[in-house]
């Protein structure tokens, strides 16, 4: 077997049971240490991911390590030492128990790396849960804390009756297309004449259970709860890591696995996707809670991440795949969640940070944050507006170029509804902004920010312009990225 | 035997777990439809396992996948029951129409 391939994972699975031992004989003083072994260690396993780099495929097509999983292997490491440090002293301060924490956070690095390289239906369930357990332990983990207590129940049982719903579809694709790897799904359904309605139900099954993991609207009930009692950090890796991880999965499975069946797909897909977006941001226009607000702002992205997803494979008149600008949308799609996973993670900072000092996450605790703490007020409203889409940030790049690869596969309505949402989510943001910037102020206290959180402050947003003005060596790495998934003939 | 049973039987199972999980107020309740509903898919996959007329290699994956299910679900059940204990420690309850401490 070739193993050599996956010696990444491996290393990142020693990294995770190594913060575990070392809880066990670190002193309660220098428990701190934990968060400096883990994103050390994430940031060597980047090291040997680049130095043993190589292509080729697992256990007969299982797991897929390509150009596009080899870059999600290090973009997950990259965020997972961003999110590592970002929640070092709101550990410290708030929850307690850094070993645990450290830990799972590795566990559900690994998962999505998993995820975005398993080629094969089961595979990806696997990694799927995985990394949904973790996420579970995460969001409760704040034990004394009725509201943290209440999200962990929420997201436990909506999400395993989500994962419930993805196995039934599952089960419907094996017994009635006969395999659960996605190039072999791909070569069976385009031989079959007509698709069957229970291959239908597995289908439209499967598309749910993800749309519940990606808290689309009619299914995102559980989202702002969750995103409100979670720790704030955790809220961040919520909305960054696992929606990334599913899309990155969804980009696989729609353009190797399901593709044949597109007329199928595709409606649902666009209904979703216009739902989302629309109801994600007009129901955000009414939260006075941040970590709420940004909840709906993230339902409202992922509404533009599914309108790309459904973009993937255009269908001409004639009933023939159009694949020419298919490059375009996955690049789209995975630019804006880049783009969209910095931006989140400056403005969470941002929140934690004036949380750790004050203990609020309400709007109204923002107020006059220019005068209190001016870097932090700076770095939230460049994120806010990179989250609207204006320009100079990344958001508005990422955006541009994904409405435009949409527009280019000719689903011209979609990408105008999702032109007047991004209209509405501008309301609500610069509301915040003026939170910031012009309300009044009612409590004076000066907010402290240590040395090290203002440089990663600086560096979240040194890539929020730099990959709004200057995308391209970003582009040129997300192209070889898709080139190894969109095969599509 | 034919393998239409097994297909209705996993269907009738799946929809009663779902109803379970709208209609149920216990957490714990809700955990147990949710656990029907994992067991209407192993009937599935079962049937179409014993049904299957692809193969060795198509009827083992099948049951492979059941095994993986039961594990899976085995795990996600105990996890499930630490956070709902959590709960119950900290409001004595562990009826989900009183959880309304998020709202917006």
């Amino acid at each position: 077997m070739n193993f050599h391939l996956i010696y990444p994972e491996f290393l990142l699975t020693g990294l995770a049971f190594l913060v575990l031992t070392l809880d066990f004989f670190l002193p309660e003083d220098r428990k701190f240490l934990l968060s400096w072994v883990s994103s050390l260690g994430m940031a060597l396993v980047i090291v040997f991911a680049l130095l043993l780099y190589q292509q080729g495929d697992l256990y007969q097509g299982l797991l897929i390590i390509d150009g596009y999983a080899g870059f999600f292997r290090i973009f997950f490491l990259a965020i997972g030492i961003v999110i590592t440090l970002m929640s070092r002293d709101f550990v410290q301060s708030n929850i307690g128990n850094p070993g645990e924490y450290y830990a799972i956070l590795i566990f559900t690095v690994l998962a999505s790396i998993s995820l975005a390289s398993s080629g094969e239906l089961l595979t990806a369930y696997v990694s799927l849960e995985v990394l949904s357990f973790g996420l579970y332990v995460l969001v409760a983990y704040d034990r004394y804390n009725p509201g943290s207590n209440e999200a962990g129940v929420k997201f436990i049982l909506l999400g395993a009756f989500s994962s419930a719903l993805i196995l039934y579809g599952l089960s419907q694709t094996y017994g009635l297309i006969g395999t659960t790897r996605l190039d072999e799904i791909a070569v069976l359904l385009s031989s079959v004449e007509d698709v069957s309605i229970g291959m239908l139900l597995g289908l439209v099954l499967i598309l749910a259970g993800i749309a519940f993991k990606l808290a689309a609207v009619p299914f995102h009930m559980w989202a702002p709860d969750v995103y409100e009692g979670a720790p704030i950090p955790i809220t961040a890796w919520l909305s960054v890591c696992s929606k990334i991880a599913i899309v990155a999965f969804a980009i696989r499975f729609f353009t190797t696995g399901i593709f044949p069946v597109v007329n199928d797909w595709q409606p649902i897909l666009m209904v979703l996707a216009v739902l989302t977006m629309v109801g994600g941001n007009l129901l955000a226009l009414v939260q006075k809670n941040m970590k709420r607000l940004l909840a709906y702002s993230s339902i409202g992205h992922a509404g533009y991440l599914l309108m790309g997803l459904a973009a993937l494979v255009a269908v001409t008149d004639e009933g023939m795949f159009n694949t020419d600008f298919s490059h375009l949308v996955s690049n789209g799609l995975i630019f804006h969640m880049i783009a969209y996973g910095v931006t989140n993670f400056a403005i969470f900072y941002c929140l934690i940070l004036v949380y750790n000092s004050t203990g609020r996450d309400d709007i109204q605790g923002l107020a006059g944050l220019s005068s209190r703490q001016p870097m932090v007020a700076l770095v939230m409203v460049c994120s806010l507006f990179s989250l609207a889409g204006l320009p100079v940030f990344a958001g508005f790049t990422s955006k541009f170029y994904l409405f435009n690869a949409v527009a280019s596969q000719g689903y011209l309505l979609m990408v105008g509804v999702a032109i007047v949402a991004s209209l509405i989510s501008l309301y609500y943001y610069l509301t915040v902004a003026r939170y910031l910037y012009i309300e009044k102020v009612l409590d004076e206290s000066i907010i402290s920010v240590s040395v090290g959180s203002k440089c990663i402050l600086g560096v979240l947003l040194i890539f929020m312009v730099v990959g709004g003005i200057f995308p391209s060596p970003l582009m040129d790495l997300i192209q070889t990225a898709t080139d190894s998934v969109l095969k599509v003939e | 035997m034919e393998l239409i049973y097994f297909q209705l039987l996993a269907a009738i199972l799946f929809c009663i777990g779902i109803y379970g999980v709208l209609a149920r107020k216990s957490a714990v309740l809700i955990l147990m439809s949710i656990e029907l509903m994992l067991n209407a898919v192993n009937i599935n996959l079962i049937g179409y396992a014993a049904f299957s007329s692809l193969g060795a290699a198509h009827k083992n994956l099948g049951q492979v996948l059941v095994i993986f299910i039961i594990t899976i679900a085995a795990a996600e059940l105990a996890l499930a029951m630490a956070i709902i204990l959590r709960l119950y420690r900290n409001k004595n309850n562990v009826n989900v129409d009183e959880l309304d401490i998020l709202k917006g």
